[in-house]
């Protein structure tokens, strides 16, 4: 179990976390999105205790991870971004060397070391030198070193760089393998990766979380803001207007995508967010206003539509901030 | 202390997997070989004492070489970022760093007990100084170990470690030298003497072993280390 607890974290005066929390339950796998610079790493490096955090605290298995930082490592399996391997090493005695580190020894050690072997399928490779390796078996040695000590908690960021599709899939599958007894945090760029493999996901943003929940949740809430795409035939004045003022609808924009014109209109319709059946409510609308219906569908809801919305909004509101902090500052 | 010896070992082997520490074995052996080769001359004692002031110089150079890369290269690969994500302190890393640097040190010293072999077949050589050159030799080659592991603990660059390291010593030689310490008066002048290596290196090798010398070099030694993880340690908060 991961709880991070209001974190911030500044380098000088710049603010790489602000306010971060999050709690990712035993044996649960959640996926870390946002854009580069956003505070995935340094959220995770707090987790690992490589950086402690400017406010706040972060606890794996209700230990502290800059008190008890040593009892934390032993727990964390961590595969950093770039992947960090001693090219002139073995994959063997790579491995037996973090085994070692680990505190494993003897029969615990091989064991360790053929079950990561076997899992990330490196059998073949085994005796070759890390830096002869391709970029995808060196991704799974790293994946290997990660587990040799069985941890509970897995943090894998960016597990699949570097991997050609049929080794993406495969490690999906381990993935979903370890979920049952591991708890885990997966940090990627790839979105449907993300979305096959996460029970839930949080999307980072300058420094925030701007959202925290599953892919259907988050799917179904943007779809709510996203609306629907209305095209209707009108007889006199404007439908925009009379469909906004129709109960249960909460706003009608015009389409931007749509064409107007001729009679036709191309709206954008978003309905109250308590509707079961938002699309039921417009048609009555427009039935009821006497309006032709030519078209009408929900918006497409992407992971990728709310992965954009998200980062414009939240670079929007930096924006905002930084303009509103500006005269201030000069008055200083 | 096992993890002390993980990280050793992992290092130690490693200069033996590199380029790198076969070439430093030879270039110390070949240049000690060639500028000794000519000691024995008959009539004369049989001493190892051109050996030792000479290796005294080469260590400056080689021993900066051994530990340019020690935390350098770690935070250039990143590696250092998996060791510090290990249930390991930050002393286990630094104490294996160096006692692999020291070890490596100590092996490419052994080839040159060759020497004494050919000096025990060719006459009776006094061993007393013989050993107090070896042990002189292994106490300033710690002390720039020291020195050359924290310098290489502030830069991923090893060409900057290893320069650094070099004109740390060059600098200190150069305040107790025999010209510079003379022009300042009494506390400062004995002070910069004291710090002089190069004055306690001419006992070592005369075969004079003094334990004042010997505390000199691990004060200097515990001093570096600790800095080090310190060195390490602010990289956290960073």
């Amino acid at each position: 179990m991961i709880e991070v607890d209001h974190v911030h974290k500044s380098f000088g005066k710049v603010y790489a976390v602000r306010g971060v929390s999050f709690s990712v339950p035993k044996g649960s796998v959640v996926g870390v999105l946002g854009p580069n610079g956003a505070g995935k790493s340094t959220t995770i490096r707090m987790i690992t205790g490589t950086v402690p955090p400017t406010r706040g605290s972060v606890r794996v298995d209700g230990l502290d991870s800059i008190d008890q930082s040593l009892k934390v490592r032993r727990r964390l399996g961590y595969l950093p971004e770039s992947n960090p391997l001693y090219p002139e090493m073995r994959v063997t005695d790579f491995l037996a060397f973090r085994a070692r580190l680990f505190g494993l020894s003897g029969k615990a050690r091989k064991a360790g070391m053929d079950r990561a072997i076997s899992r990330c399928w490196l059998d073949d490779v085994r005796s070759r030198r890390v830096g002869q390796l391709s970029k995808g078996y060196r991704q799974r040695v790293g994946l290997a070193a990660a587990m040799l000590h069985d941890p509970p908690v897995l943090i894998l960021d960016e597990p699949t760089s570097g991997l050609d599709p049929a080794q993406i899939a495969e490690t999906r599958q381990l993935i979903r393998e370890l979920a049952g007894d591991h708890t885990m945090l997966i940090v990627s760029h790839i979105l449907p990766e993300v979305e096959k493999s996460c029970d839930r996901l949080l999307i980072f943003a300058r420094g925030q979380i701007q959202a925290d929940g599953s892919a259907d949740d988050l799917l179904r809430d943007l779809a709510q803001k996203q609306g629907f795409s209305l095209e209707v035939r009108g007889t006199d004045g404007n439908p925009k207007t009379a469909l906004a003022a129709m109960p249960r609808i909460e706003r009608v924009e015009t389409d931007p995508n749509g064409r107007s014109g001729d009679g036709r209109h191309a709206l954008r319709v978003i309905v109250e967010k308590s509707a079961d059946d938002p699309g039921a409510i417009i048609g009555d609308a427009c039935h009821e206003l006497r309006l032709t219906v030519r078209s009408l569908r929900p918006a497409t809801a992407t992971l990728e539509a709310l992965y954009i919305r998200l980062v414009e909004q939240a670079d929007k509101a930096t924006a905002k901030v930084s303009e509103q902090s500006k005269p201030e500052s000069e008055a200083a | 202390m096992g993890a002390t010896f993980t990280v050793a070992w992992r290092e130690y082997a490693s200069f033996f997997r590199s380029s790198i520490g076969w070439l430093v074995i030879a270039l110390y052996l070949f240049l000690s070989g060639l500028f000794a080769s000519d000691t024995i001359i008959p009539g004369q004692p049989a001493t190892m004492r051109d050996l030792f002031s000479l290796s005294h110089w080469l260590l400056l150079i080689v021993a900066p070489a051994i530990s340019m890369r020690l935390l350098s290269e770690e935070l250039r690969s990143g590696t250092i970022e998996s060791l510090m994500t290990a249930p390991i302190s930050d002393w286990h890393i630094v104490m294996g760093k160096y006692l692999a640097a020291l070890a490596f040190l100590v092996t490419m010293l052994l080839p040159t007990l060759a020497h004494v072999g050919v000096i025990e077949l060719l006459a009776s050589p006094d061993y007393g100084p013989i050993l107090a050159g070896y042990l002189g030799l292994i106490l300033v080659g710690a002390c720039y170990l020291a020195v050359g592991l924290f310098f290489s603990s502030l830069t991923r660059n090893q060409i900057v470690a290893f320069l650094s390291t070099l004109f740390f010593f060059v600098l200190l030689a150069f305040v107790s030298s025999q010209n510079v310490a003379v022009r300042v008066d009494d506390p400062l002048r004995s002070l910069l003497f004291g710090l002089s290596i190069n004055l306690r290196i001419a006992d070592f090798a005369k075969g004079v072993f003094d334990t004042s010398h010997a505390a000199f070099f691990l004060a200097i030694v515990v001093l570096f280390v600790v800095l080090s993880v310190v060195g390490v340690e602010s990289r956290r908060w960073r």
